[in-house]
């Protein structure tokens, strides 16, 4: 991000043109109404599988002694891990100076703001006493990673709200008086956002000072929020868990489920809201390279964290990974290897397969195959103790979730979608004055949709 | 001829093999073993708490024939197939399991696999109990056998001292053989070794001098008799103020990551708050920038 920002695309008229191609898709329709009012509705019943488990205990669940990390905590690292990439977008990219970045940048933050806001919730779920939340701040011990866990998750998800809020402090002051045709209500918001904001050099100054500062900040946070979340389980001596790169594993994984999510955005943006002129192919094919570094890193790191121990086979480790490549997650494993990492690599490699279309059907893929990751990182070093399991219902030795744990999972899913929706629906997906400030200082560059 | 018979026979090993009916060889002297006691309502209520956590799972509730799907089938324990057996040849096994059965031994202690045996029996109508008969050594038979520890402090000597009673008569027992053990943290470490018992019924064990004890030098001192056929579990246990005292900082007292929130390690407590108030304190110095621009605006 420039240290100044040149006002004269305040005159410029291809403002006007971004600022309506941008906000022509913002405020409530008759679509956005039918889209919430259905997500409302599978929230509503997810909430109500939440009641049951509020009434009932955990024991809805199909969380038991040996499994008491499920679904839940697998989908809580799934949220953390792909709110990471708000920070490699924004701040990594952006910091460096790559220009193409901008367009994209407030989506990668509204997948941070979600993501984050949710991974605090998604913990409150598997929490069978949850109105004992407040115990973790009373009475937590500085000792444990999971206070820093909270400690961290609070910081990451405050400081991509503030990013993403003084971002768009510029945006609120332009769309203001060009929202006629939005409810009043947020036309009022927009006033409200814009925090007087009349574009003048001290503003501005201000405003990047304030930018610069949560940019760097949120580097070594996000480092923070998923290392530590590794550590919740690399801290134990647990077999698929004793391992000293789950710090840099995780992260590496949490770009790549994060670079899909984006992707999904993307496609989305660019098709519903017809602003192919300013998520061109170009930015999809920079995005499946960006894909392809964070896989083959993440893949790089699969090989560490299987290989090693699979060659010196220590009696519960061999066992932990016989039960992956050939046992009872044998097929889930290696679908999760070759659907989410290795065969999206090879495509990845062909120009053609980095066009929006593929792409958009690989990141989907590549999303669904990192939630089962986690899910594969969780339950099988769990289901398998260093003691010998004995003295229990059979049915406590496996684990199978039930119909309500994943409608509750489903609801978090949902409730991050919701918030998704509202803010690329109610607010400027893309930066304009950015666009503006940029285009007009390049009136030459036009952009090959 | 011979072909045939050897292919009957083996036809029939093979069938009983895969039905898993082989019969359940019990050693005679098991078989005619029994309980030194008579089973009481509490053996019977001991049982059946201990018939719940450990044999419930596969022989089901007993006389509701719910036993679980195994070849071959656990017997329900009301049934005629559990109740033939003897007290000894259901101690003998429950004590060591066959097959799917498992083996308890190393799980469930003699004397409750006895109050086992007394649940079990409570669904048999017909049974009437035989004990075995009391505790005989030498010619004689005692009512009641005590076990106690005595501290010689001048010959720094443990004492312990075998007695039996019969009607209201004490009589030393001699020439058993007896074993000293120090309690510590996990399980029990044996003083010197095994000793007998003298004329007297004592049998004296030698104290090492640099035993640790507690704080104040006690230590939780047991004799058992070593061969528990003829008496059954005999045991003695008491503390004594014989060990060296040790008063050993206790490790919950040091700053340390498995202390409480309170006990934090200093470096840990300095770059949590240094990290998170640094980091907060910029959240908030931004969160002022919105002030400074809106009032820049005005």
């Amino acid at each position: 991000m420039a240290s100044e920002v040149n006002t004269n695309f305040l005159t410029d008229k291809r403002l006007d043109r971004i600022a309506a191609d941008v906000l022509r898709p913002v405020g409530v329709d008759r679509n956005f109404i039918i889209w919430m009012t259905s997500l409302t509705a599978l929230l509503f019943v997810c909430m109500y599988a939440y009641y049951i488990q509020l009434d009932k205990g955990l024991i809805v669940t199909g969380l038991r002694d040996y499994v008491s990390w499920g679904m839940y905590i697998s989908n809580f690292v799934f949220f953390v891990a792909t709110s990471l990439v708000g920070m490699l977008i924004s701040s990594v990219l952006g910091m460096m100076g790559y220009k193409w970045v901008k367009p994209i940048g407030r989506i990668a933050e509204i997948i941070a703001v979600a993501f984050s806001a949710i991974a605090g919730l998604v913990i409150v779920s598997d929490m069978g006493r949850p109105e004992r939340l407040p115990y973790v701040f009373m009475y937590g011990r500085i000792q444990s990673p999971i206070l820093w866990d909270v400690t961290v998750v609070t910081t990451y998800m405050t400081l991509s709200v503030l990013l993403y809020l003084f971002t768009m402090i510029p945006d609120m002051a332009i769309s203001k008086g060009r929202i006629g045709h939005t409810p009043v209500w947020l036309q009022k918001t927009y006033e409200l956002l814009s925090f007087n904001f009349q574009h003048k050099p001290e503003q501005y100054k201000i405003l990047l000072k304030a930018v610069r500062i949560l940019l760097i900040l949120i580097v070594p946070t996000a480092f923070a929020i998923h290392t530590v979340t590794s550590w919740l389980f690399a801290v134990t001596t647990r077999p698929g868990w004793d391992s000293t790169i789950f710090g840099p594993y995780f992260l590496s994984g949490a770009f790549v489920a994060g670079c899909a999510a984006v992707i999904i955005l993307m496609f989305f943006v660019r098709n519903n809201y017809k602003l192919s002129r300013y998520i061109t192919q170009e930015h999809f094919d920079k995005m499946g390279k960006l894909l392809f570094l964070v896989s083959i890193v993440y893949f790089y790191f699969n090989l560490n964290e299987y290989l090693v121990p699979a060659y010196k086979a220590k009696t519960f480790e061999a066992h932990h990974l016989h039960e992956l490549f050939a046992g009872e997650f044998a097929f889930m494993f290696w679908s999760v290897q070759l659907l989410g990492l290795i065969i999206p690599m090879i495509l990845l490699l062909f120009k053609q397969m980095r066009k929006p279309f593929p792409m958009v059907i690989i990141a989907i893929v590549v999303l669904i195959a990192s939630w089962f990751k986690r899910l594969l990182i969780v339950v099988p070093t769990m289901e398998a103790p260093f003691l010998p399991k004995q003295y229990v219902p059979d049915a406590w030795m496996v684990y199978h979730p039930t119909v309500i744990e994943t409608a509750i999972t489903v609801g978090t899913l949902t409730l991050a979608v919701m918030i998704i929706s509202v803010l690329m629906k109610l607010f400027p997906v893309i930066p304009i004055w950015e666009i503006a400030e940029e285009e007009s200082a390049h009136p030459d560059q036009q952009p090959v949709e | 001829m011979l072909i045939r018979l050897t292919l009957f026979c083996s036809l029939i090993m093979v069938a009983s093999l895969v039905s898993g009916q082989t019969p359940w060889v019990v050693p005679s002297d098991w078989n005619a073993k029994l309980s030194r006691t008579s089973f009481t309502d509490q053996n019977r209520k001991t049982g059946g708490e201990l018939y719940l956590t450990n044999c419930k799972s596969c022989h089901g509730d007993p006389g509701k024939n719910n036993v679980i799907l195994l070849v071959p089938p656990p017997p329900d324990p009301s049934s005629v197939q559990m109740q033939q057996n003897s007290d000894g040849a259901l101690h003998y096994k429950i004590s060591e399991g066959r097959v799917t059965m498992p083996s308890f031994k190393n799980i469930v202690n003699s004397a409750d696999i006895w109050n086992i045996i007394a649940y079990l029996r409570s669904f048999n109508k017909e049974y009437i109990q035989q004990t075995a008969p009391k505790p005989q050594f030498a010619g004689e038979s005692f009512d009641k056998v005590n076990l106690e520890l005595f501290w010689d402090a001048p010959n720094k000597r443990v004492v312990a001292w075998l007695t039996g009673v019969q009607g209201s008569v004490t009589k030393p027992i001699p020439s058993m053989e007896l074993k000293l053990f120090a309690k510590r943290y996990f399980g029990n470490l044996m003083i010197g070794k095994p000793v007998e018992t003298n004329e007297e019924g004592k049998a004296s064990f030698l104290f090492p001098e640099n035993l640790p004890g507690d704080s104040t030098g006690m230590v939780t001192l047991v004799a058992q008799l070593t061969n528990e056929e003829i008496f059954g579990l005999v045991k003695a246990e008491s503390p004594m103020a014989i060990g060296v005292a040790s008063n050993r900082p206790p490790l919950n007292e040091p700053r340390a990551l498995w202390n409480v929130g309170l006990k934090t390690p200093v470096w840990l407590l300095f770059t949590y708050l240094t990290v998170v108030l640094g980091v907060w304190g910029s959240i908030f110095f931004v969160m002022l920038q919105l002030r400074t621009i809106f009032k820049i605006g005005q």
